[in-house]
């Protein structure tokens, strides 16, 4: 994985040292509140509904051991012992002391972490497939354009205050694990017709209080034009998106309110008056970046092995975990080994340190000391040999990890909400929590298969419920929590906004609603279709009667 | 110049959050802050709003507090009238924290 440069380390050491100092002046009164809060917040420090919330940048969701350590000791040292992974990849702490935070951000900085560009106007975290590496499905390992991204985003002169925040996300493959479709630039590593790599950009996508899902800007753009075709694009949106109301200040609603037609002439125009060497990098930093990504030195394996056979015969327990939380890996061997963050009775993607320090010394046992965090609030293990899988399965369930919900109902992705958020209206984990109890039976979770619940606590939409097989909105009227339901959003590669099926439902009924609408698809399901398919085939009508009674 | 607003009806409290630790506060009868609701200052009285709105500048000022304003309560319960304020009041309803350390209790 990526190793810094001395010029990373510069960067952020100075950050951190002028962090320190921002701080001090703050608390002597040199620095006023307002004058203040954006420098915290372009450090990842938000004030939330009841204390600081710290932000941690995790490039693409890649992490090695000695990282996951780092965390897990700013959690025990600054926090109240655990992290919560965001649909960012990123972690967040819940209860860091203002006065702590430049320590922290030192600590992270010696583990070659920081939290750069996870808040403020400016070029986000740049997500990516967390299987990248890994997967046979790829053209390309996609982190290396991730990590090229990262180094021309980081502190962009022209791009540190957009009109609003900007996300990115990189895949290469055709399945998609990384929501490209829902960002405000999507990338996709493809190959064209003559067999060269480039990318299929896509713009304008978003959640939110304005759902959109993007369109393509460009089928296929040489690899060689990505950073200033970007610059390009960044360009009209920073000159064109709109500042006077922060509501529409994303580039889907420029997009929306151009046209793409129009939105890609622009940004051609523009391109045009760039000169591209200077803003493009060289093949020979391409390829110093690329190298870092080499992977490890993987053995040569059966493609069968015995002693794994055996224990899915005799573990059904250890089967039914490696049907779901088990993928396959590009090396004959190797497999990739996902590590639910979604167990009864916790907050979706919250993760002790205990655990987390359990999953870094497992890292290096049975990964190459690699981990990955996912948008849907997991962790991975991306390279585990088949024949270690069962040991592997054993150690995780000693510390409460082998939950084999992957993909299924209970695999909730669910953003803080009221518990912790100071924009929430509703809650949204205890909602996760009672919804994981009626499903909790592993029969009936394989019987529904894959589903994805997705539960937001405001409009803001970070916990994807327009983007959920069922998505639940929280709101609130007159001091008493209601939600509203949506089905048919699907966050794959068939990008889809759900729709709303009708009025909210109260905080005790809505369990039930969605159980309804579970065992109505489970009656009514064809062969191997999904609750998604089913919804797609049949349409909104008979779901809504099963919500809310016919006529 | 006071950048607090108050447009409140009924009775007042006045809260903010601690600028070190970050912790919600509400300015008690004494004109301190504490992190107990139940110690706070709750007023109707026009002089009285005046002066927790003096303090609450003083104290931004002398950046003991950030983010003060006033809140709603209600005369019945005794809470916060918005469900927002009372959630602060509460604490979460679920912290993880409550489950790795079982000593730690959401406030009541």
């Amino acid at each position: 994985m990526y190793r810094y440069d001395e010029f990373d380390h510069d960067i952020v050491q100075n950050r951190v040292k002028q962090f320190r100092g921002q701080v001090e002046r703050r608390l002597s009164g040199a620095l006023s509140e307002a004058e203040f809060r954006p420098l915290r917040l372009m450090n990842g420090l938000y004030l939330q509904l009841h204390a600081y919330m710290l932000r941690v940048a995790v490039p693409y969701g890649t992490l090695n051991a000695k990282q996951m350590r780092q965390l897990a000791m700013i959690a025990d040292k600054y926090d109240r012992g655990y992290g919560h992974i965001t649909t960012r990849q990123n972690i967040q702490y819940n209860w860091p002391e203002l006065t702590d935070v430049p320590d922290i951000l030192q600590d992270l900085s010696d583990v070659e972490m920081h939290a750069f560009q996870t808040s403020g106007n400016c070029i986000r975290n740049v997500t990516s497939d967390p299987y990248a590496g890994a997967t046979a499905e790829e053209v390309e390992d996609p982190r290396p354009t991730a990590e090229l991204l990262r180094q021309w985003s980081t502190m962009h002169p022209e791009f540190t205050f957009l009109p609003r925040k900007f996300k990115i996300a990189v895949t290469a493959s055709k399945t998609d694990r990384a929501v490209i479709r829902a960002h405000d630039i999507g990338l996709e590593i493809l190959r064209n017709s003559d067999g060269e790599v480039g990318y299929h950009v896509i713009v304008g996508g978003g959640l939110g209080r304005t759902p959109i899902i993007g369109v393509t800007l460009k089928e296929f753009l040489p690899r060689a034009e990505l950073l200033p075709f970007l610059e390009a694009t960044m360009r009209v949106y920073n000159r064109y998106g709109r500042r006077d109301n922060k509501y529409k200040a994303r580039i889907k609603i420029l997009v929306q309110e151009t046209g793409i037609e129009e939105f890609s002439k622009q940004v051609e125009a523009e391109y045009a008056s760039l000169k591209p060497s200077e803003i493009a990098v060289s093949d020979a930093e391409v390829k110093r970046i690329t190298d870092y990504f080499k992977g490890p030195d993987f053995a040569d394996l059966p493609e069968v092995d015995a002693g794994y056979q055996s224990a899915l015969d005799q573990d059904k327990d250890f089967a039914f975990w490696v049907e779901n939380n088990v993928a396959d890996h590009k090396v004959v061997g190797y497999a990739i080994a996902n590590i639910s963050l979604k167990v009864s009775g916790r907050a979706p993607g919250d993760v002790s340190s205990e655990q987390m320090r359990s999953v870094a010394d497992l890292s290096e046992t049975y990964s190459f000391g690699e981990i990955r965090t996912t948008h849907q609030q997991n962790l991975i293990l991306p390279h585990v040999k088949v024949s270690e899988l069962h040991s592997l399965y054993k150690a995780l369930k000693t510390k409460n990890l082998a939950d084999g919900n992957v993909g299924l109902i209970t695999d909730i992705i669910c953003c803080p909400g009221m518990d912790f958020c100071a924009l929430a209206t509703a809650r949204s984990i205890p909602l996760s929590q009672a919804i994981t109890e009626r499903f909790i039976d592993p029969i009936r979770q394989r019987a529904i298969g894959e589903m994805q619940i997705k539960i937001s606590g405001c409009i803001n939409a970070c916990g994807h419920h327009h983007v959920g097989h069922i998505g639940i909105l929280g709101l609130e009227k007159a001091g008493v929590e209601f939600y509203q339901i949506k089905i048919g959003g699907d966050a794959s590669e068939n990008a889809a906004i759900g729709d709303v099926t009708g009025p909210g439902f109260s905080y005790e009924e809505t369990v039930d609603a969605i159980e309804r609408l579970v065992d109505y698809y489970i009656e009514i399901k064809q062969g191997d279709e999904r609750f998604i398919d089913a919804y797609r085939r049949l349409g909104m009508a008979p779901f809504k009667e099963v919500l809310y009674g016919a006529g | 110049m006071s950048t607090l607003k108050h447009k409140g009806k009924g009775p007042q409290s006045l809260t903010a959050n601690e600028l070190r630790e970050g912790l919600n506060v509400w300015l008690t009868k004494d004109f301190e802050w504490s992190r107990d609701f139940s110690d706070a200052l709750l007023s109707e009285d026009a002089d009285v709003i005046e002066k927790m709105q003096t303090i609450g500048d003083r104290d931004t000022d002398t950046n003991l507090v950030v983010g003060v304003y006033f809140i709603d309560v209600s005369a019945e319960t005794g809470l916060p009238s918005r469900y927002r304020e009372r959630f602060r009041v509460k604490g979460p309803s679920y912290d993880t924290a409550f489950e790795l350390n079982p000593n730690s209790k959401p406030r009541e």
